[in-house]
């Protein structure tokens, strides 16, 4: 796997919880992501799927393993790599306009660059209008849409993305899922995406990645066949293919596995 | 066709009252609070030494301003909050923002202030004045250690309060430590850091208060001493009510500069 732009090396994390006691969250865990590919780590609450994400975002430090971006291991945040919560992460004290310019900002780019950018990736995901209100008059879609536009506009070579439509309610998750696809198609940009959403990891990813509990190991690399390495941008066509309820079903009997083990 | 508008119980737990009603009762309180005054005080009920009608406290209190240059004490009372605040706030803002940000700052300062603050000011007047004698130092001085403590302590909250994903967001968006602290962390805790603030101006006017009947032969409190020896209540209870009203103006002062300065808090979808 030399051609992924962004692996996990065999990696793993500890957590102290204080008193001598740790809590193992994620064993051994190794896969890569390739370039312009959507890679959704799945599995049950509890597999370490976020602690995954964050230690490729670099906001949590591997106690064995390596992650690597471009063959670099990683060693904090950085602007390569950009992250989507799930929580509300906008600044309230600033425009629209001025959140998606903030990374841009920090990073020394100039002021006409940065409104040019902050307004194509402002229309990429359909709040131009909004550019100049605050972030507290949009609803929670929109806000999210604010904090994919933000970190896009930061160019980051991978969109890494912490169950961002968790917190949506289903119409409004649905159609940001489509703009997922619409702009990965659009800006070429590497995604991984934690979900506990079946559907959403079928629709979403080239590759998906199903991680076990307790502690958070690697069960199964699935690509979803019946795309035959297409994307296809609209919901209701998805459902209807060929292969796509086998997979659900698949992961629905994993997801049940792991359910299991916990109870 | 009209719309017959339901009567709201009186007793309907937990549902907001109406404009006309919220009037109403505003007003009704304090007019029932000067009518028992007026009557207490008309009818004899009460000695009228110790106890001055509310038409003789009105007027002394505008003897007081016009005739016996009262206004320079008030002057003086709101100069010597307003710098004693200030210089309160220069330190407790910075400080409690750093101590609120990096646990290694909060390690140093935290068992230090919050020993002080179980120390009541006050009882810092008798050295004070042996420090720094008679002169405007020792009041600033007990309103400065009266405040800071408990602002420090508010502040470093708020600050904590900072939710974890923002500093994260601006960590991966590129942002320097620097610009974590200044433009995310300060930002986002600003409107709790006024509001503490707010919270704090009150406590500084009691400990003015104290001081100048004190320590003091200038100021509000100052006043309500020299007219304690003279027996003159009305004069009393004038001081009292304009530090009252002061209270209330900066109190007001104070929301209006929130709603100004954090115009984002006001608007909601």
């Amino acid at each position: 796997m030399s051609d992924a732009q962004l692996e996990v090396r065999d990696v793993s994390k500890t957590f102290s919880l204080g008193r001598g006691k740790t809590l193992k969250a994620v064993e051994g865990v190794t896969f890569g992501v390739e370039q312009n590919s959507i890679c959704a780590l799945l599995g049950p609450s509890g597999c370490g799927k976020s602690t995954v994400l964050r230690m490729m975002a670099g906001l949590e430090t591997p106690t064995e393993g390596h992650v690597l971006i471009g063959g670099e291991t990683v060693t904090g945040p950085g602007q390569d790599r950009g992250v989507v919560f799930q929580a509300y992460t906008s600044f309230d004290w600033l425009s629209v306009r001025k959140n998606v310019e903030f990374g841009m900002k920090a990073n020394n780019i100039d002021a006409a660059t940065r409104r040019e950018r902050a307004d194509h990736f402002l229309n990429l995901v359909g709040l131009s209008k909004f550019a100049d209100a605050y972030p507290s008059q949009l609803s929670g879609g929109m806000r999210q849409r604010v904090a994919i536009a933000r970190t896009l506009a930061n160019g980051p070579e991978v969109l890494l993305m912490d169950e961002p439509f968790g917190a949506l309610d289903a119409e409004t998750r649905w159609l940001m899922q489509e703009l997922m696809i619409d702009v990965a198609e659009k800006t070429n940009t590497t995604i991984v995406v934690v979900t506990h959403d079946l559907e959403e990891a079928i629709f979403l990813a080239d590759k998906i990645i199903f991680l076990s509990t307790h502690p958070g190991r690697l069960k199964e690399e699935i690509t979803p066949e019946f795309k035959a390495g297409k994307r296809i941008g609209d919901k209701e066509r998805i459902i209807r293919m060929d292969g796509y309820s086998e997979l659900e079903e698949k992961l629905m009997r994993l997801m049940r596995e792991e359910g299991h083990r916990e109870t | 066709m009209t719309q017959t508008k339901p009567k709201r119980d009186f007793f309907a737990v937990r549902s907001p009252v109406g404009r006309v009603q919220g009037t109403i009762s505003a007003i009704g309180i304090w007019a029932v609070f000067f009518g028992v005054w007026i009557l207490a005080t008309s009818l004899g009920w009460v000695n009228e030494l110790l106890v001055p009608s509310p038409q003789k406290v009105l007027a002394a209190t505008y003897d007081l301003f016009v005739n016996r240059g009262f206004s320079s004490d008030v002057l003086v009372s709101v100069w010597r909050v307003f710098i004693s605040f200030a210089m309160a706030c220069s330190v407790a803002i910075p400080l409690g923002v750093a101590m609120g940000t990096f646990a290694s700052i909060e390690a140093i300062f935290a068992p230090f202030v919050s020993a002080w603050r179980y120390l009541p000011a006050p009882s810092f007047i008798p050295i004070l004045l042996m420090w720094f004698g008679t002169g405007e130092a020792p009041k600033l001085a007990l309103l400065f250690i009266g405040v800071i403590f408990f602002l420090i302590t508010l502040v470093m909250d708020h600050t904590k309060n900072v939710r974890k994903e923002l500093i994260e967001t601006a960590l991966t968006l590129g942002a320097s430590r620097y610009i974590v602290v200044v433009k995310v962390v300060f930002p986002a805790a600003l409107p709790d850091i006024v509001t503490a603030m707010r919270q704090m101006l009150a406590m500084a006017w009691t400990y003015l208060v104290i001081a100048e009947i004190v320590a003091s032969t200038t100021g509000i409190g100052a006043m309500m001493m020299r007219a304690r020896r003279f027996l003159k209540t009305d004069e009393i209870l004038s001081g009292i009510i304009v530090i009252g009203v002061l209270g209330l103006l900066t109190d007001v002062l104070f929301r209006v500069l929130h709603r100004r300065l954090f115009p984002y808090l006001e608007v909601k979808h």
